[in-house]
């Protein structure tokens, strides 16, 4: 039997795709990239924007007219609004949570297909808990009211070795060993779900709120990943560095857990970077940009997103931090990362942005100097609290307003490559790429660099190039 | 100590403040907060939850949120149908509308409302004992100034913009270019997010440092 499994969406959803792609493969599927072809078709859903919702239903018309030429059974999940998910059930044969994954082989095999994991599942006996958040420590859940006691040895082979005291009923993904879609870099995830309700984000509805995965297993995960030679690793959240801050003191801090990390690579000796996305600016603490600048592991990049330069349109934003605190983390990587390159993201046009408001914005832009910014032009997306509002600014304005930023961004991003003219420097070569006879990779900083070889045993592999020429976003150069 | 999925709590009392606002209080369990945050609520028996900032003091041995019935809404005119005995689905805490870390007993706060947005205020009235305020709270009308007499009297500015029955005819807005505002005060505003952004400038024209203004947008 094959399955297909289409993945929409931000990182997060890639790393969740490689814990369904686990478990459906432990039952014995095998991946098809030919939808045609499948037994099971499951989407990774993601609610940012209207149009990617609006793919699932499109895709879900199409599988379900698949289902009159064979027999099919679909499945969503990933980041669905509540109302969204009441409409998939009339559309989908499965629909479940991420942080309910280990409940997938039951539920399949409700349709007839068995499988060894299915059968394992079969001799958990049921047992009830005092509390319904927390279990102890010498069982492995599988689904919300199943257990399979340790000495019952299941054959789910794929789950972690627990190392926590409790496991939450939430979050089962993280119990699930990935299947990396690749064998040099690696998405860690460490926390899900936000509790800061920007507005224009509806986050907070489709993953909930902030859960910090224990610390011992995002270790355990590193510690797998350096001896088994990655290079890159992202360490992901949605509010990266509030990282055990819903512990209440029981977990590490984000600079704790970077710290542990760095210690971990520089104990093996390895060579790896390691990234981490994305950050909020209100949980960014100096400590965090002190832990990266102690070690080399630590990449010297960083994302903080921006989203306006104006603090009344973060207010309205609900961004909990405005320009003074923002410049005050810039300053602060400035001073102990002077080589870090910035990325951002910012959103132009939000509902009631004046001109004045984006100039802000504007020469916020060129005060900060970016590498790179992830600029959008706002639309209002169902479930966030900001689609009660006018959408007020001119689509044409907001475009004029991506077209300046983008201008002013191209100025600052190639201030930074054109000093990279005649350096020799390190890349990880990642993949070939479009022009024929050319690789592609990124800097520590991430800036994009491709180069002529077709020696693709070098993809996955550090390399040192000279630079030849630069653009805004990127340089090419030689082979040393 | 985990963060909780959402918990059934049995609600203990309505108490109805006008035609459309009105107190929902609820068994405490173990929800632990911090005056100033938030918690989701919904009916037992729904797909929707609001954010709803705590009411009551951090002390109290329950919860309590004020609603507004917003006609048309998917979640407050469902807890608007509920009474005593019900239940509703509540989230853990969350937020960051908190007093200053360095908060002392002489620290001066001004605290700036519209409508329903005066409720993490009265949970810092009701839990901090002399605590050095003054509350700004626009309404449309002085029947709307809710239970104002949890209040210091002499603390407490009613700015009612559709009658002269409250202590200021006119809008907040108004009243406070009327004062003098020291720029050692920490403000804090809370409510819609135009007067927000009009407080906002006012007190910024007042010498207020930016740092010293913390905002929550009720939307």
């Amino acid at each position: 039997m094959n399955y297909h499994l289409v993945v929409l969406g931000c990182q997060m959803n890639q790393s969740d795709s490689e814990r369904v792609k686990r478990v459906v493969e432990e039952m014995g599927l095998v991946e098809t990239l030919n939808e045609d072809d499948a037994d099971l078709i499951g989407i990774i859903a993601c609610s940012v924007r209207q149009k990617a919702i609006d793919k699932v239903y499109t895709k879900i018309q199409k599988w379900n007219s698949l289902k009159n030429k064979k027999p099919l059974i679909t499945f969503a999940t990933g980041c669905i609004l509540p109302d969204d998910k009441l409409k998939f059930l009339k559309q989908f044969d499965l629909v479940f949570d991420i942080g309910e994954v280990l409940s997938l082989p039951k539920l399949i095999a409700q349709y007839g297909v068995s499988s060894p994991l299915v059968n394992a599942l079969g001799m958990a006996k049921k047992l009830s808990f005092p509390s319904k958040s927390d279990i102890s420590l010498d069982a492995i859940m599988v689904d919300s009211d199943v257990m399979i006691r340790s000495d019952i040895k299941p054959t789910a082979s794929f789950l972690s070795p627990l190392k926590r005291k409790t496991i939450s009923f939430e979050n089962q993904q993280w119990e699930v060993k990935p299947k990396y879609n690749s064998g040099f870099e690696a998405y860690v995830p460490i926390q899900n779900g936000c509790d800061k309700f920007c507005t224009f984000c509806a986050v907070p509805y489709t993953r909930g709120r902030e859960v910090s995965r224990p610390s011992t297993e995002i270790l355990d995960e590193i510690n797998h990943l350096v001896a088994s030679g990655y290079k890159s690793i992202t360490l992901l959240g949605q509010n990266v560095n509030s990282y055990g801050k819903d512990s209440q003191g029981s977990e590490l801090s984000f600079a704790d857990l970077l710290s542990a990390v760095g210690e971990i690579i520089e104990k093996a000796r390895a060579d790896v970077w390691v990234y981490f996305t994305s950050p909020h600016p209100r949980d960014m603490t100096r400590e965090v940009i002190e832990v990266i600048s102690r070690y080399s592991c630590l990449a010297k990049q960083i994302h903080l997103p921006l989203q306006s330069g104006d603090n009344k349109v973060l207010i309205r934003m609900n961004r909990k931090h405005n320009m003074d605190r923002y410049r005050e983390i810039v300053g602060w990587i400035r001073e102990l990362l002077p080589t870090a390159t910035l990325f951002t993201d910012i959103i132009v046009g939000f509902t009631g942005e004046s001109d004045e408001q984006f100039d802000r914005t504007r020469l916020a832009m060129n005060e900060f100097k970016y590498n790179m910014a992830y600029i959008a032009t706002y639309s209002p997306r169902p479930g966030a609290a900001s689609f009660q509002w006018a959408d007020d600014v001119d689509h044409a304005v907001k475009k004029e307003r991506l077209a300046v930023l983008t201008t002013d961004l191209v100025v600052s991003a190639s201030e930074y490559t054109s000093q990279m003219m005649h350096q020799t420097i390190k890349i990880l070569v990642r993949n070939d790429d479009r022009k024929q006879g050319y690789l592609t990779g990124h800097t520590e900083g991430k800036i994009v660099v491709r180069f002529a070889c077709d020696d693709k045993a070098l993809i996955g592999q550090f390399v040192q190039i000279k630079v030849t020429s630069t653009t805004p976003f990127s340089v090419e150069g030689n082979l040393v | 100590m985990s963060r909780r999925p959402y918990q059934l709590h049995e609600i203990l009392e309505k108490r109805v403040l006008t035609d459309s606002t009105f107190v929902l209080r609820f068994e405490r369990k173990e929800l632990e907060f911090k005056a100033g945050q938030h918690i989701s609520v919904g009916p037992p028996n729904g797909i929707h939850t609001r954010e709803y900032s705590v009411y009551s003091a951090v002390n109290d041995n329950a919860i309590e949120i004020l609603v507004k019935e917003v006609m048309g809404g998917l979640v407050s005119p469902a807890l608007n149908h509920l009474k005593e005995g019900d239940m509703v689905v509540v989230q853990d805490p969350v937020g960051y509308f908190s007093l200053p870390v360095n908060h002392t007993p002489t620290s001066k706060y001004l605290f700036i409302a519209s409508g329903t947005g005066i409720s993490p205020f009265h949970c810092f009235v009701k839990t901090i004992p002399n605590l050095n305020y003054q509350l700004v709270h626009g309404v449309k009308y002085v029947g709307e100034a809710y239970e104002k007499h949890h209040y210091d009297k002499k603390r407490l500015t009613v700015c009612t913009s559709r009658e002269g029955k409250g202590d200021f005819y006119g809008r907040v807005t108004t009243y406070l270019q009327t004062q003098n505002i020291d720029k050692e005060t920490h403000c804090y505003v809370c409510g819609n997010c135009d007067m927000i952004h009009d407080v906002y400038d006012i007190l910024e024209e007042k010498g207020v440092p930016s740092a010293q203004i913390h905002a929550e947008v009720y939307f």
